[in-house]
């Protein structure tokens, strides 16, 4: 451990620290451009330069690391007149036209000349320009290059970071220009992350382009709402309208990173759709608004009226822990019924086995944690498109620690490109290649594995027969085995490919208990496409586990087993919050049927949607601003959502709403304050018992806990329950294709969309608006269609337009389609318990 | 005198791999292939060899950095990029006598353990990469390239890679990144390409002329070599003569030759018997010499310690009608034009430096621009991410240091003093 003197301090730090971080230990800041922690080191701007003595040039703090025995000084005379020097040379060729920069007030440029001078320049030559006009880069990004100061962070997130690396520089010297090819469109990630590092005002959101200064607007931390990344974020507004989110360097694990969604999808809250008073249906089918009185009475006498088995509600993965906690509070303690879901999309008994599999009632995971092993082995999620901010974590930190990741989806994505080997499965056959992985282990240290609990031996032959299969060669399959062999820690993150149908569920918890069996570290992370989806798991949002996941008593229905039960007649009132089961459940005909054979529907949402159409009763509920509460993200990280504003109109926070329904039935049923139900929630939920939210005010203290970056204790602990005990099952996956219907259909979430909400998004909307479908050039080719074409899909009976795109990767005889339009239900083309539909897609003509 | 680089140039077809041979071509690699590879490491070291790039650096010292692993692959990467104005003795070699570049290479190669060699060439050498790729075709087909060289257990691959114009480039790390396919720009050192140079492999990076030396080297032995020049700068060098001379070229001396000898005795003193008003010494990085200078020795340690440096060996001779303002202005924004961008310094100071120059030039100069020039400089000297901008500054305050009176003059009047 170097030992070294920065100024007048001396600190001990670890071996290879850089003087930058070891002048920070001792107190002092030196300041710096080009440097960014998790981007490649470059030393370029030289605003760090420090004296270490004894040497006769002055030294960049941020590339140099320190030596024993060391003596820097950060701030004497030599050092701050550098600083300056370096200051006045940036704005010699700075546009100087604050008075109309977006970036004004918040520019690193402009607080580091404040801070270190020179505050008369005598540059007073001409200034290069290198345009006149900003010019906008695409639909939400504006750049501005006469502003820059050549750090390159754009350039190094895009490509380090993002993974996209279309941005560069052209030219060379002082003309040289951070932008796209040419300047032209760029048709990108759109996730604005070279906005979020650029210190100055180059890069800017379009949306954003002179609507407020920093000091005018109101601002709020909190959570992304989109995925279960749970990136932390800053959401503002001007007026009631919220104007831009931005990332929470300093506190939130995802430091400066956002997607498209998080950054430029909040302008759903601004959306004027918004339902603002209780809407009953008359007579007529026609909806006319009641009061809360009113319709709190009306519930009151419906639950109180029916048999409780004969009761259910679905909540979306979106509510907050303290509304999903409240509501199965209210459903089993209340009113007496454990029919309870968290998704229309997903079987329960799927959910089951993968909570299982991925070990989420053992406790949180942070994905730092879980980047430290030697091999990352990401399968079953199309994390790039489904979970962005994973996939930047993924390939920055591989990158940076050279660890091997290896990727196996049955579309192709973005991480590819930073995977050691990509293993593009047939759609529907994970199961199949985790066989022949696990087979092949066997085949080769077979007698290390004997304590793996339900594995049976694999012959030779079955081998052959899985990677038919699956599609995966057996040399690749070995080859992955030599090399997951001689890694010693290793991460297993799987999503949604798996909970779609259960597809590799059991593969998954062999592969991980022979991976320990044979005696290695292995972590089980589940990548979800929600932002509260473990969190609703944790609160017991399921049929068959209570919060906890401690096991219920008695028999209970899931969602399609309600729906199900709805079509004969024998179920009677459904409370849906949040959730929209006629767009998402995996058969719309079936959904519609069953929904309107209910006695009741009530339905609490923020926005019309399709199964609130068909509700007796419409309740208004809040959006993720106008709320406080927790969300636990995939890790397992409990966060804070705080509110910005009120619900518009007579809209309620759905916390209050279920405490409204609560009370009523039930005058001691508790408190109604979020922080008191979340401390219910402590004292209930062993793996809850000691978690500090990030970012949450706690009952007990009235304080914030301090955060910071990576904040494990966050994290939510191994409850005192077993893992659950139920035999998950791989599910044989129809393939419905046929000789009229060619094409198999894979849906999912595409990379500007997340379910419904996003389409309340007009900037989301801007970037994908129209329905597409994916497909291969070779597909293409021979159907004689070209990227743009408007082509029709038929299947299941239904039919609808697409616009044509061609990616690279898609598999053969496949189409890929994003599951969140509203103009075109999407799960039309499903009919339930036939696996993946086949479908053909033809040319329109004229 | 006895050459050791320009013998065969002379020749008619010099180029031709059988002109080579029939001059006792390819023998040092037959002889290097039955040597140790530690062996030759251990001679060039001897013979005192110091890198003619410009910075003269100690040959056998940079390759004996080379890891032993046999394991690990290497690479050798020959610096042609030759781009300080000024020079031309690199082209000299490339066009007229290809393959004692190329057989230099090879026996390099050997010695450090490298398979594969790459030559980046300047992008402007359109004739000279012909020629090179030409050569080393004949070098392919007469067994000393490609599998089991000579019947040895050695086998090497060369490649010529051409460069896009930028003299940013010549710097070694730079032409790394730029051989890799990305833009050239200088790399942080640690790690210094001896350890991981291309594609992060151990690298050995030397000039044309330096590789050049090797086949003299290894067939007259390192003495012979170290008995040329003096002690601590052995060797024959190429300078390369250029401006008011009678008879501008390459020639081959010994290091240490008196700067007037190279001027009177080889390059046919100052043209027209004009009087000689300063001299370039080693590329236009190096800081002017007065004509008082004549006599000096013309070797590394002998210029720094006149504070200038040998560099390339570009010597540029100005007569009594040369502009000092003019010259320091072209040199000047020469810089500001390669400055890569990388850095802050460079990039904006020497593009300042060139504005307020050139409205000097141009009869606009204020009283204050001496004073705001050597302050810039004094900005970007020392704080710069290469060797480049300094390089900028040293030139330029070569001429305000030894030329004031010709910029006040400039400014004051408006008109060139000469
Ligand atoms: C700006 C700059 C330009 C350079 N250009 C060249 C060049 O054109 N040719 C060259 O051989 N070395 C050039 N060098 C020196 C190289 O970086 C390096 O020191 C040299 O190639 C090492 O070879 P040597 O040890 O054989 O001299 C340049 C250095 C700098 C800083
Ligand atoms: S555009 Fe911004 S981030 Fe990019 S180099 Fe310029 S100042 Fe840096
Ligand atoms: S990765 Fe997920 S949580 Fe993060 S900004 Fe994107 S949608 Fe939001
Ligand atoms: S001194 Fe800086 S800008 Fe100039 S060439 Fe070197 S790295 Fe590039
Ligand atoms: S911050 Fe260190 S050189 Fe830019």
């Amino acid at each position: 451990m170097p030992k070294v003197k920065i100024n007048d301090k001396e600190v001990e730090v670890k071996d290879g620290t850089l003087i930058l971080d070891a002048a920070k230990e001792a107190g002092y800041i030196v300041p710096t451009f080009c440097y960014q922690a998790d981007l490649s080191s470059l030393g370029s701007c030289r605003m760090c330069l420090v004296e270490i003595k004894g040497q006769r040039k002055l030294q960049p703090a941020c590339i140099t690391p320190v030596l024993d025995d060391m003596s820097v000084e950060t701030n004497n005379e030599t050092v701050s007149s550098a600083r300056s020097a370096m200051l006045e040379f940036l704005l010699s060729n700075h546009a100087f036209d604050c008075p109309v920069c977006d970036k004004a007030g918040e520019c690193e440029l402009q607080d580091m000349v404040h801070k270190h001078g020179p505050h008369k320049g005598r540059h007073a030559e001409p200034k290069h320009s290198f345009h006149n006009k900003d010019y906008a880069l695409n639909a939400v990004i504006v750049k501005n290059s006469n502003r820059c100061v050549q750090c390159q962070r754009c350039v190094r997130v895009c490509e380090e970071v993002v993974g996209r690396g279309v941005l560069g520089s052209i030219g060379r010297g002082h003309i040289q220009e951070e932008t796209s090819f040419l300047r032209t469109y760029l048709d990108c990630d759109h996730d604005g992350m070279c906005i979020e590092v650029c210190p100055v005002g180059c890069f800017m959101r379009r949306p954003y382009r002179f609507k407020a200064r920093p000091w005018d607007l109101k601002s709020t931390k909190t959570v992304c709402p989109y995925c279960a990344t749970g990136c932390r974020m800053t959401i503002q507004e001007r007026d009631g309208e919220v104007v831009r989110s931005i990332a929470m360097p300093e506190d939130g694990f995802n430091g400066k990173m956002m997607c498209a969604r998080g950054r430029f999808g909040y302008d759903f809250l601004n959306s004027k759709g918004r339902l603002t008073t209780p809407l009953i249906k008359n007579k007529d089918g026609v909806h006319e608004p009641i009061s809360w009185d009113k319709a709190i009475d009306i519930i009151k006498t419906r639950f109180a009226r029916t048999a409780p088995e004969k009761i259910g509600a679905v909540a979306s993965a979106r509510l907050t822990n303290e509304a999903l906690y409240l509501m199965q509070k209210l459903m089993r303690d209340v009113v007496g019924s454990g029919n309870i879901d968290s998704s229309s999309r997903w079987n329960h008994s799927v959910v089951e086995g993968f909570v299982q599999a991925t070990e989420i009632p053992k406790g949180g995971t942070s994905i730092y944690d879980a980047m430290d092993s030697d091999a990352i082995f990401v399968l079953g999620t199309h994390v790039s498109d489904e979970n962005p901010v994973t996939d930047y974590v993924i390939r920055n930190l591989a990158a940076a620690n050279r660890k091997s990741v290896f990727v196996a989806t049955p579309r192709a994505m973005k991480l590819d490109s930073s995977a050691q080997m990509v293993f593009r499965y047939k759609p529907g056959r994970l199961a199949a290649m985790l066989g022949a992985i696990v087979g092949k282990f066997q085949e080769t240290r077979g007698d290390k594995l004997s304590s793996v609990k339900g594995l049976s031996p694999t012959l030779s032959k079955d081998l052959e027969e899985l990677s038919k299969a699956s599609g995966i060669s057996l040399d690749d399959i070995a080859t992955l085995v030599t090399r997951l062999n001689i890694s010693e820690k290793i991460t297993l993150m799987a999503g949604t490919e798996l909970l779609r149908g259960g597809d590799g569920i059991k593969g998954l918890g062999l592969l991980r208990d022979t991976l320990r069996a044979l005696g290695k570290e292995v972590l089980v992370m589940p990548i979800l496409d929600r932002s509260n989806q473990r969190g609703a798991w944790d609160m017991g949002i399921n049929p068959v586990f209570g919060p906890g996941y401690a096991p219920v008593e008695g028999k209970w229905k899931g969602t399609e087993e309600m729906l199900e039960a709805a079509l004969d007649g024998d179920f009677d009132v459904l409370y849906v919050l949040g959730e929209d089961i006629q767009s998402m459940f995996p058969d719309r005909s079936f959904a519609t049927m069953a929904l309107s054979k209910l006695d009741f529907l009530v339905v609490q949402a923020a926005y019309m949607n399709e199964t609130a159409k068909m509700a007796d009763l419409i309740l208004p509920g809040g959006s993720f601003a106008e709320k406080h509460g927790n969300y636990t993200n995939q890790e397992g990280r409990v966060q804070a959502i705080t509110k910005l504003m009120e619900p518009p109109g007579d809209g309620k926070t759905d916390l209050d709403i279920i405490w409204l329904i609560g009370s009523a039935l039930d005058s001691s049923f508790g408190p109604n304050l979020p922080r008191e139900v979340f401390k219910e929630i402590q004292s209930k939920v062993d793996m809850y018992s000691e978690v500090e939210p990030t970012g949450f005010i706690s009952a007990d203290t009235g304080e914030e806990p301090v955060y910071k970056f990576d904040f494990k204790e966050a994290l939510v602990g191994s409850g005192s329950v077993e893992l659950l005990d139920v035999e998950a099952k791989d599910a044989e996956i129809k393939i419905g294709t046929d000789g009229d219907h060619p094409f198999m259909l894979l849906t999912g979430n595409h990379l500007f969309h997340s379910g419904v909400m996003s389409m309340q998004s007009e900037l989301l909307k801007g970037l994908l608006g129209k329905p597409i479908i994916e497909m291969s050039a070779l597909d293409a080719k021979e159907l004689d269609m070209n990227i743009g074409d408007l082509v029709t899909v038929r299947g299941n009976g239904f039919e609808a337009d697409f616009v044509l795109r061609i990616k690279e990767g898609t598999p053969r005889g496949v189409i890929f389609m994003p599951e969140n339009y509203q103009e075109i239900a999407v799960n039309k083309f499903y009919e339930r318990k036939t696996g993946i539909p086949g479908v053909n897609v033809t040319a329109q003509r004229g | 005198m006895e050459k050791m680089l320009l013998n065969n140039v002379d020749k008619p077809n010099s180029e031709k791999i059988s002109t080579y041979i029939s001059g006792g071509g390819y023998k040092s690699l037959e002889a290097a292939l039955k040597k140790e590879p530690e062996k030759l490491i251990e001679t060039v070291k001897a013979s005192g060899l110091r890198g003619r790039g410009g910075a003269g650096f100690p040959t056998g010292l940079k390759w004996s950095f080379i890891p032993k692993d046999p394991t690990l692959a290497k690479y050798l990467v020959c610096n042609a990029d030759e781009g300080e104005p000024g020079t031309f003795k690199d082209r000299v070699i490339i066009e007229k006598d290809p393959h004692l570049l190329i057989e230099g290479m090879i026996i390099s190669s050997y010695a450090i353990g490298g398979a594969t060699s790459y030559i980046y060439i300047r992008g402007e050498f359109v004739q000279g990469t012909k020629i090179l790729e030409e050569a080393i075709k004949e070098a392919y087909e007469k067994g000393y390239l490609g599998k089991n060289i000579l019947g040895s257990k050695f086998s090497h691959d060369m490649h010529v890679h051409r460069g896009f114009g930028a003299y940013i480039c010549g710097e070694e790390t730079a032409l790394l990144e730029s051989l890799e396919g990305l833009r050239g720009q200088p790399r942080k050192k640690p790690p210094f390409p001896a350890l991981a140079g291309l594609y992060a492999k151990p690298t050995v990076i030397n000039n044309v002329e330096t590789l050049s030396c090797i086949p003299a080297i290894v067939s007259k032995g390192a003495d012979w070599f170290k008995g040329i020049g003096p002690e601590k700068s052995p060797g024959t060098k190429l300078f390369c003569v250029s401006g008011h001379v009678e008879k501008p070229g390459t020639v081959e001396l010994p290091m240490g030759t008196p700067l007037r000898e190279i001027i009177y005795d080889h390059c046919g003193g100052i043209k027209g018997g004009k009087k000689i008003k300063a001299i370039v010494p080693g590329g236009v990085s190096a800081p002017i010499l007065m004509p008082s200078y004549l006599d000096i020795a013309m070797d590394f340690d002998t210029l720094a310690a006149k504070k200038t440096m040998l560099g390339s060996g570009a010597i540029v001779v100005m007569d009594e009608t040369t502009c000092m303002v003019k010259v320091a202005y072209i040199v000047n924004r020469f810089f500001s034009h390669e400055s890569c961008g990388k850095c802050t310094p460079c990039r904006e100071g020497t593009a300042w430096l060139t504005q307020v120059l050139k409205r000097i030039e141009y009869g606009k100069g204020k009283k204050s621009d001496i004073k705001l020039l050597d302050e810039v400089c004094d900005n970007i000297f020392g704080n710069t991410f290469c060797p480049l901008g300094d390089g900028a500054v040293m030139a330029l305050r070569g001429f305000l240091h030894n030329f004031r009176d010709e910029f006040e003059y400039h400014i004051e009047r408006k008109e060139c003093m000469v």
